[in-house]
C-alpha cells in the first residue's frame, strides 16, 4: 500500500466520520442518529484496516471486529430504549427525551 | 507458695497485691446491685488480701542486692517503646507506702461496712475504695514516671468518685468538681514534668532518671523539679492549691481518712522522696518546696483555729500537717518528713474515724457547737480522740512527737532558721486548734439541743459552691439513710479499726527511738543520701528543740484550755461560742479569701472567655465558616447542573468537542513520536 492510498483512505474515513457525526447531532429523530454513529463506528475501522495494511499486521483487524462487536450491543441497547421511549411517549424525539435536564 | 502465670514467687505475690483490689472493684462495679451489702466484704477481703500480699514481700523489698541502688524488687510489666519498660518497683519507700495504703486501707474498709450499713449503694462505694487502693497502689508500685502519672491521675479519679458519693447532694457535687478540676492541674504539672525529662534524658525509669541527673543543666532541673512540685502541691493541698481539701470533707468520713489524711493526699511527700536525687542537685527547687510547705502548715493551721465543722477542723489539721512533711521532704530532711507521713497516717486515720463515730452517734451532726459534753456519752471516742489529739499535737512520748521533731530539727539542720521558727508557730498553733476541737466536742454540757441561733449557727442561704452551705442541709439529706444504721452493724465493726490505729499512734514513735541506731535510721538509711550539715553549725541541741516545741505545745494547750475548758468558760459556753461566731475574723472565715483570689484570677477570667466565645467567636466565626461551605457548595452545584442540558444532542457535542480536544493535544504537542 502506497503512501497516496493510505491519505486517500483515511481522509475517507475522516469524512465518513464527519457525515456521521453530522448526522448525530443535526437530526432529532432517533434512528437517524443511530445510523450516525454506525457511520461513525465504521469510519473508525475503515481508519483501523487501512493502518493494519500499512503497517502489514493484523492488530488493526483485531480492533475492527472489536468495533464490529461494540457496534452491535450498542446498537441493540439503543435500539431497546428507542422502543421503551416510543411505548412511554409516542414519540420519538431525542430533544423531548430531556428528563435528565439538571 | 504462690506462683501465677509461670512468674517467680515475688513477682506472683507483687502482681497479685497489685492487682486484687482492681479486681474487687471491677466485680463490685459489675454485681454490686446483686452482692448488697455482702459486697462490702468482697471489697475488704481484697484490701486485706492486697496487704498480706505486701506483708508477705517485706523481706523480698527490704533486701538491698549489696547495696546498689535497684535495691528492693523490680519487676518489668510491658516494653512501652523500644528500650523503654514499665514495671513495678517494690523497695522500701514504696513498701512504706504500700503497707499504709493497704493496712490502713483495710482497715477503714471494715470501718466503712459499719459507717454505711444500710446505705442504697454501698457496693459502689466499694468498688470505688476498691478502685482507690488500686490506683494509689500503681502509683507508689510504679519503676517510673509514666506509671506514676497514670495511678497520679487514678487517684485524683478515685477521690473524685467518692467525694461525690453521695451524688444527691449538689454540695458534694461541687466539692468533687472543685477537687477533680485543682488535681487536673497537678496532673499537668506531672506530665511538663515528664515531658521535659524525656527531652533531655530520654527515658521515663527513675532509676536511669537519677543516673542521668548530672547531666542536667541546673535551670532544666529546677523546671523539671517545679512541674513536679505542682503535681505534689495540688495533691497534697499545698497552698495555694488547697482550697480543694476542705471542701472535699463532703465525701464520707471513710474516704476523709483515707484518701483525705493517710495516704492520697501525702503523694506529694512520696513523690518528693522518691525523686530526692532530682531535688539534690537543685536546691533552688529545695528553697521553694521547703518555704511553700511552711507556709502550708502555718496556712493550714490558723485556717483551723476558726473551723466549726469538726471534719473540716481536721481537714485543715491535715492540710498543715502535709506541710511539716513537704517542709520536711523539700528541705532535705527526708527520713524525718516520710516519719511524720507514716505517724500522721496512724494518728489522722484515727482521729478521722473517731470524728466518724461521733458524727454517726449524733446523726450527722457535725458542727462543734452542737455538741459538748460527750465524754461521758461517748467514753471510747473520747479517749481515742484525746490519744489522737496528744500524738499530732506531738506530746512525748505519742507517735507525732519523734516525728514532728525530727522535721523541725532536720530543717534547722539544714541551715533554714527561718522555717523554723514558723514550723515552731505552727506546732504551737495546732495544739490550740486541736484541744480547742478536744474540749468543744467533750467538755462541758450537750449542746445539741440548744438551738443552732444560740450558739451562733447563722442559718445561711444555699449558696452554690460556698462551703458552709452543706452544713444546714446535712441533717435533712441523710437522716433517713442514717436513721436504722445502729441496727445493722455492731459496734465492734468501726471500734475495732480505731482501736488498732490507737497502737501506733501512741507507740509507733519509738521506732525512731535510739538516732541512728534505731529502727527506722536503719531502715531509711540504703534510701537517701542527704549529707547533713555539720554539727556545730546548728544553733540549738536537739534536746533544746524538743523542748522548745513541747513548750510551744504546751502554751497552745493552756490557750485553749483557758479559753474553752475552765469552769467559767463551761458555764457560759453557748453565750461565748456566740460571740466567738459573730466575732470571728472575716480572714478566717473566708480561709485568706483564697477561694474568692482564686474566683476572680481564674475562675471569671475563664467564664468571660467563654462568653466571648459564646458570643461571637462561635456565631460570626465558627458559624460564618459552616455558612460559608454551604453557600459555595450551592453555588458550585448550580454551575454543574447547567451542563446537564438533557438534550442528548448536546452531550454529544460536547463528547465530540472533548475528543476533538484530545486528538488536537496529540496530534500538535504529545502523541507518539
Amino acid at each position: 500500500m502506497s503512501a497516496t492510498e493510505l491519505n486517500a483512505t483515511i481522509a475517507l474515513s475522516a469524512l465518513l466520520l464527519l457525515i456521521g457525526f453530522a448526522g448525530l447531532i443535526l437530526r432529532r429523530n432517533p434512528l437517524i442518529a443511530l445510523m450516525g454513529i454506525e457511520l461513525m463506528l465504521n469510519a473508525s475501522n475503515l481508519a483501523f484496516i487501512a493502518f493494519a495494511r500499512w503497517w502489514g499486521n493484523t492488530v488493526g483487524h483485531i480492533f475492527a471486529f472489536l468495533v464490529i462487536t461494540v457496534a452491535a450491543a450498542e446498537a441493540s441497547i439503543a435500539l431497546a430504549i428507542v422502543v421503551v421511549v416510543f411505548h412511554a411517549r409516542l414519540q420519538t424525539d431525542l430533544d423531548d427525551v430531556s428528563g435528565l435536564k439538571g | 507458695m504462690i506462683q501465677l502465670f509461670g512468674l517467680s514467687e515475688s513477682a506472683s505475690l507483687l502482681m497479685l497485691a497489685w492487682l486484687l483490689p482492681l479486681v474487687g472493684a471491677l466485680v463490685l462495679w459489675t454485681f454490686g446491685p446483686w452482692l448488697r451489702a455482702f459486697g462490702a466484704w468482697v471489697g475488704t477481703l481484697m484490701t486485706a488480701g492486697s496487704c498480706v500480699a505486701i506483708c508477705m514481700l517485706i523481706p523480698t523489698a527490704m533486701s538491698l542486692h549489696g547495696g546498689r541502688a535497684s535495691a528492693g524488687l523490680l519487676f518489668s510489666l510491658v516494653t512501652w517503646l523500644p528500650g523503654m519498660e514499665l514495671g513495678l518497683w517494690l523497695d522500701r519507700l514504696s513498701l512504706l507506702w504500700a503497707l499504709v495504703i493497704t493496712g490502713v486501707g483495710a482497715l477503714i474498709h471494715l470501718y466503712s461496712i459499719g459507717y454505711l450499713a444500710g446505705d442504697r449503694a454501698i457496693a459502689r462505694f466499694f468498688s470505688y475504695l476498691n478502685l482507690f487502693i488500686f490506683a494509689m497502689l500503681t502509683l507508689v508500685l510504679s519503676d517510673n514516671f509514666i506509671g506514676l502519672l497514670i495511678g497520679w491521675g487514678l487517684v485524683g479519679l478515685a477521690s473524685f468518685l467518692l467525694i461525690g458519693y453521695w451524688f444527691d447532694r449538689p454540695s458534694a457535687v461541687l466539692a468533687s468538681q472543685k477537687a477533680f478540676i485543682i488535681n487536673v492541674v497537678g496532673d499537668i504539672g506531672i506530665m511538663v514534668a515528664v515531658f521535659l525529662l524525656f527531652t533531655h534524658l530520654g527515658t521515663v525509669s527513675y532509676l536511669e532518671t537519677f543516673a542521668r541527673v548530672p547531666s542536667l543543666d541546673p535551670t532544666t532541673l529546677f523546671l523539671i523539679c517545679l512541674a513536679l512540685f505542682v503535681g505534689c502541691a495540688a495533691k497534697s493541698a499545698q497552698v495555694p492549691l488547697h482550697t480543694w481539701l476542705p471542701d472535699a470533707m463532703e465525701g464520707p468520713t471513710p474516704v476523709s481518712a483515707l484518701i483525705h489524711a493517710a495516704t492520697m493526699v501525702t503523694a506529694g511527700v512520696y513523690l518528693i522522696a522518691r525523686c530526692a536525687p532530682l531535688w539534690d542537685a537543685s536546691l533552688a527547687a529545695r528553697e521553694l518546696v521547703g518555704v511553700i510547705g511552711a507556709l502550708t502548715a502555718l496556712t493550714g493551721a490558723i485556717l483551723g483555729i476558726g473551723q466549726w465543722d469538726i471534719k473540716r477542723i481536721l481537714a485543715y489539721s491535715t492540710m498543715s500537717q502535709i506541710g511539716y512533711m513537704i517542709l520536711g521532704v523539700g528541705v532535705g530532711a527526708y527520713s524525718a518528713g516520710v516519719f511524720h507521713f507514716l505517724m500522721h497516717a496512724f494518728f489522722k486515720a484515727a482521729l478521722f474515724l473517731t470524728a466518724g463515730l461521733i458524727i454517726h452517734a449524733l446523726a450527722d451532726e457535725q458542727d462543734v457547737r452542737r455538741m459538748g459534753g460527750l465524754g461521758r456519752r461517748l467514753p471510747f471516742p473520747a479517749v481515742a480522740m484525746t490519744l489522737g489529739t496528744l500524738a499530732i499535737c506531738g506530746i512525748f512520748p505519742f507517735s507525732g512527737f519523734f516525728s514532728k521533731d525530727a522535721i523541725l530539727y532536720g530543717v534547722l539542720s539544714q541551715g533554714h532558721r527561718y522555717l523554723y521558727g514558723i514550723a515552731l508557730v505552727t506546732a504551737g498553733i495546732t495544739a490550740y486548734y486541736m484541744f480547742r476541737m478536744l474540749f468543744m466536742v467533750f467538755a462541758g454540757s450537750y449542746r445539741g439541743d440548744v438551738a443552732p441561733e444560740d450558739v451562733g449557727i447563722t442559718p445561711l442561704v444555699a449558696l452554690p459552691g460556698h462551703h458552709h452551705a452543706e452544713e444546714s442541709s446535712h441533717d435533712a439529706h441523710h437522716v433517713h439513710q442514717h436513721a436504722h444504721h445502729q441496727h445493722h452493724a455492731p459496734a465492734w465493726l468501726m471500734q475495732l479499726p480505731v482501736a488498732l490505729l490507737l497502737v501506733p499512734t501512741v507507740f509507733a514513735g519509738f521506732l525512731a527511738v535510739g538516732g541512728d541506731a534505731s529502727l527506722w535510721a536503719r531502715y531509711v538509711a540504703p534510701l537517701f543520701h542527704t549529707p547533713i550539715a555539720a554539727t556545730e553549725s546548728i544553733p540549738l541541741g536537739e534536746t533544746t528543740s524538743s523542748i522548745l516545741v513541747l513548750l510551744c505545745s504546751l502554751v497552745g494547750i493552756g490557750t485553749a484550755y483557758l479559753r474553752y475548758a475552765t469552769p467559767d468558760a463551761q458555764r457560759f459556753a453557748i453565750t461565748r461560742l456566740k460571740y466567738e461566731s459573730m466575732l470571728m475574723p472575716a480572714a478566717l472565715r473566708e480561709a485568706f479569701w483564697f477561694d474568692a483570689m482564686i474566683d476572680r484570677a481564674i475562675v471569671r477570667p475563664t467564664r468571660w472567655l467563654g462568653d466571648v466565645i459564646d458570643r461571637w467567636v462561635e456565631p460570626v466565626v465558627i458559624g460564618g465558616m459552616v455558612h460559608e461551605a454551604a453557600f459555595s457548595a450551592r453555588w458550585l452545584g448550580h454551575l454543574f447542573r447547567s451542563l446537564q442540558t438533557g438534550f442528548v444532542r448536546a452531550y454529544a457535542f460536547l463528547l465530540a468537542c472533548g475528543l476533538a480536544i484530545w486528538a488536537a493535544y496529540y496530534a500538535t504537542l504529545g502523541g507518539v513520536r
